[in-house]
């Protein structure tokens, strides 16, 4: 066997068992997802084997049957997930950013561990660490109190459902994964470039705005995307943190799959939150390809 | 190859010295001191006591042994790094707690530093465009500068597709497009391979006077500082040893590191008797001005087969070693109670090989006492 042929064999013995993965139990959920999204809706759960374009016309607007009508409240809730994940983006961008300079100009045995705290909420399960979030955010709880206590309040606020503590929580978990992307931008940029800024006249900002911030801008559009995604389908902080006031497009489809059994419906709801995702991905893409060019 | 870029701001007459004895020298550094913390907590001399100054638009080289402090020098200049102790004035004018971006000096830096997110025009334009110039005025004077470093038309390229040399041009053409009073550069040539270097070394001298503006140039090989330099600063530990002309410091040396870093020499113990200075072999010669001890300096070159004049000393011994380098050899020759001695020797067909008989002579001329005595 030639050299060649024998790579080529190596690689396709490395890509079949991951290829194999991908296609089972990612590809082949999507596909069926996108079907049964032009299915109808079984009587009692489940689908019938019959072409249907309702479950979109609902959300979008051209349903009118007896049965199947257009509610704007889907488009609102939709809405209301892109601009809670915006903000979560927005917040967790907001903090990371100084953290990752901070962190990677520290000497490296402090900066190991200081990385390994980013990562340390990993080790806590989800549902206890937004629990204790319910804690501190609750009318008797440790916000409220501590804000009573200086004196900056009269009377317990609600923070809790409301969409300041969905977007709490969602920074809250979603944080670490805005960072490491940013981190490893931050950690790249040559302090020699900053110091030639200077040297050719530029203020603390001017650098910022013209080396700073363009060198990492890979590093935020990275981080901004991998946190985006999975706070538009999230459904747990929501439920937690959100209750009934604050629901997201992730606790409308969990409760057309699990409780109202409409999986047709819950899957073209699903098919949006994905055409989203796309969309960005897309900008993103375009994005990266102009900062190549020159 | 550069071509004549005077622009307005730029002196006219580059070298003329009686205009710099009217004008404040461009630098002018006074006792400056400067020590690092290390991490293991000790305390690191880079700088002690130092100072040192350009008289006019002068080319002056900072030559030493690497972390000698020839890189924190420079960075106390352009305003990176702040003294302990001292003061440095540009131009008169007090600028020792300046930011940098408040001085009129710009930096070749030794890594380069260009910003890689930057097409070269806009690394070019950089201080002109934080100096709020308009479009057009960048773009001329972008023009103006990659046409002096030899790289017209290279405006749109990338920073990773440039050559190291292509990348060094487009640095220098950054930091001299803002009309810097004074230019530092930190080894700039030393990640350059042979041949692109020495042109570099021809084409900075003479940019350097076609400018008329101070270059403050770091190396640490000496065979650089002696072909560039207006001045030479020979550091070691943070402090300058010598200041001078390359010849100054090639033909009298102050000090033993000076004569041992700059090219090679014969260092020769001296015993000092009644005003003449007598060698181990127990020649001696006339020592002019009284050092109470001292070392005899001899250069390879200075030594010749032929005697010239009737004074002067001998060394007569047996080739150890001879090297061959083109149009000469080099020699090593024992000599009883001299030691070894390093000559160079023009290739006239008879030049001795190893194991022959030889003696060489040296003109009192050539004797350069330098007044330390050798470990
Ligand atoms: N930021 C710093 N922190 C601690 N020590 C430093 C720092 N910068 C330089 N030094 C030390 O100061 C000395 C001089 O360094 P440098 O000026 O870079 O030398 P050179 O450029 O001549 O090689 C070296 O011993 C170096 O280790
Ligand atoms: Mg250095």
């Amino acid at each position: 066997m030639s050299l060649r042929t024998r790579r080529t064999w190596s690689l396709l013995g490395l890509l079949t068992a991951p290829s194999a993965f991908l296609l089972c139990f990612f590809l082949c959920p999507l596909v069926l997802m996108l079907i049964y999204s032009f299915l109808t809706p079984g009587l009692y759960g489940g689908v019938e084997w019959e072409f249907f374009h309702l479950n979109y016309g609902r959300i979008l607007g051209w349903a009118d049957t007896k049965y199947e009508r257009f509610d704007p409240v889907f488009l609102i809730i939709f809405l209301r997930s892109l601009r809670l994940a915006a903000l979560t983006v927005l917040t967790c961008l907001v903090i990371s950013y100084p953290a990752a300079f901070w962190i990677s100009r520290m000497p490296p045995a402090r900066r190991n561990f200081a990385l390994f705290l980013v990562t340390l909420p990993f080790f806590v399960s989800l549902i206890v660490r937004l629990f204790a979030w319910v804690l501190i955010l609750r009318p008797t709880g440790f916000l409220n109190q501590g804000l009573m206590g200086v004196g900056l309040t009269s009377e317990p606020l609600e923070f809790l459902y409301t969409d300041f503590a969905v977007v709490v929580g969602m920074t809250y978990v979603f944080i670490p994964f805005t960072f490491l992307p940013l981190y490893a931008s931050i950690e790249k940029l040559d302090t020699a470039q900053i110091e030639a800024s200077f040297d050719l006249g530029a203020t603390r900002v001017q650098t910022f705005g013209k080396v700073i911030l363009p060198a990492t801008l890979p590093g935020i559009a990275a981080g901004a995307v991998i946190t985006f995604i999975p706070a538009l389908g999230n459904f747990i902080v929501p439920s937690v943190l959100g209750g009934a006031k604050v629901v997201m497009i992730g606790n409308l489809i969990e409760q057309q799959f699990l409780s109202a059994r409409n999986w047709p419906f819950g899957s073209a709801l699903a098919m949006l939150v994905m055409a989203a995702v796309l969309v960005l991905l897309i900008v993103q893409l375009r994005l990266a390809r102009r900062q190549d060019v020159p | 190859m550069y071509r004549a870029m005077i622009g307005p701001g730029h002196s006219a007459c580059p070298g003329s010295s009686s205009e710099s004895t009217l004008m404040p020298a461009p630098l002018e550094i006074t006792a400056a001191s400067k020590s690092f913390r290390t991490p293991e907590g000790g305390t690191i001399t880079a700088l002690d006591d130092v100072s040192f100054g350009l008289d006019g638009a002068e080319f002056v080289t900072l030559l030493g042994p690497s972390g000698c402090g020839k890189t924190t020098l420079l960075r106390t200049i352009s305003g990176f790094e702040a003294l302990d102790h001292g003061t440095i004035r540009l131009e008169g004018q007090d600028v020792t707690d300046w930011p940098s971006h408040k001085r009129p000096v710009n930096t070749v830096f030794q890594s380069y530093a260009l910003f890689t997110h930057m097409p070269v025009s806009r690394n070019v334009g950089y201080a002109l465009e934080i100096a709020g110039a308009d479009k057009a005025t960048i773009r001329r004077r972008v023009g103006e500068m990659l046409e002096l470093v030899g790289l017209a038309g290279l405006e749109n390229r990338r920073i990773s597709q440039l050559s190291g040399g292509q990348k060094q041009r487009v640095a220098l053409a950054r930091a001299l497009a803002g009309r810097p009073k004074l230019l530092l550069l930190d080894e700039p040539l030393s990640a350059l391979d042979k041949n692109l270097r020495q042109k570099m070394q021809h084409e900075l001298k003479s940019l350097q006077r076609e400018l008329g503006i101070g270059f403050i140039f770091v190396t640490h090989d000496q065979g650089e500082a002696l072909t560039m330099s207006d001045r030479i600063a020979v550091l070691a530990h943070g402090r300058i040893q010598q200041l001078g002309t390359p010849q100054a410091l090639y033909r009298r040396p102050a000090n033993l590191f000076t004569a041992d870093f700059l090219g090679d020499s014969n260092l020769i113990p001296l015993v000092v008797a009644e005003g003449r200075g007598i060698l181990p072999d127990g020649q001696s010669f006339t020592l002019n001005g009284a050092p109470r001890a001292g070392t005899l300096m001899l250069r390879p070159e200075d030594l010749t087969r032929t005697r010239r004049g009737e004074a002067g000393l001998t060394f007569k011994g047996v080739v150890a070693a001879r090297y061959y380098s083109g149009k000469d050899f080099q020699i090593e020759l024992d000599c009883p109670g001299t030691g070894r001695l390093l000559a160079v020797l023009r290739d006239d067909g008879a030049v001795p090989d190893t194991g022959a008989e030889l003696t060489l002579h040296s003109a009192t001329d050539a004797l350069h006492v330098i007044e330390e005595v050798q470990p």
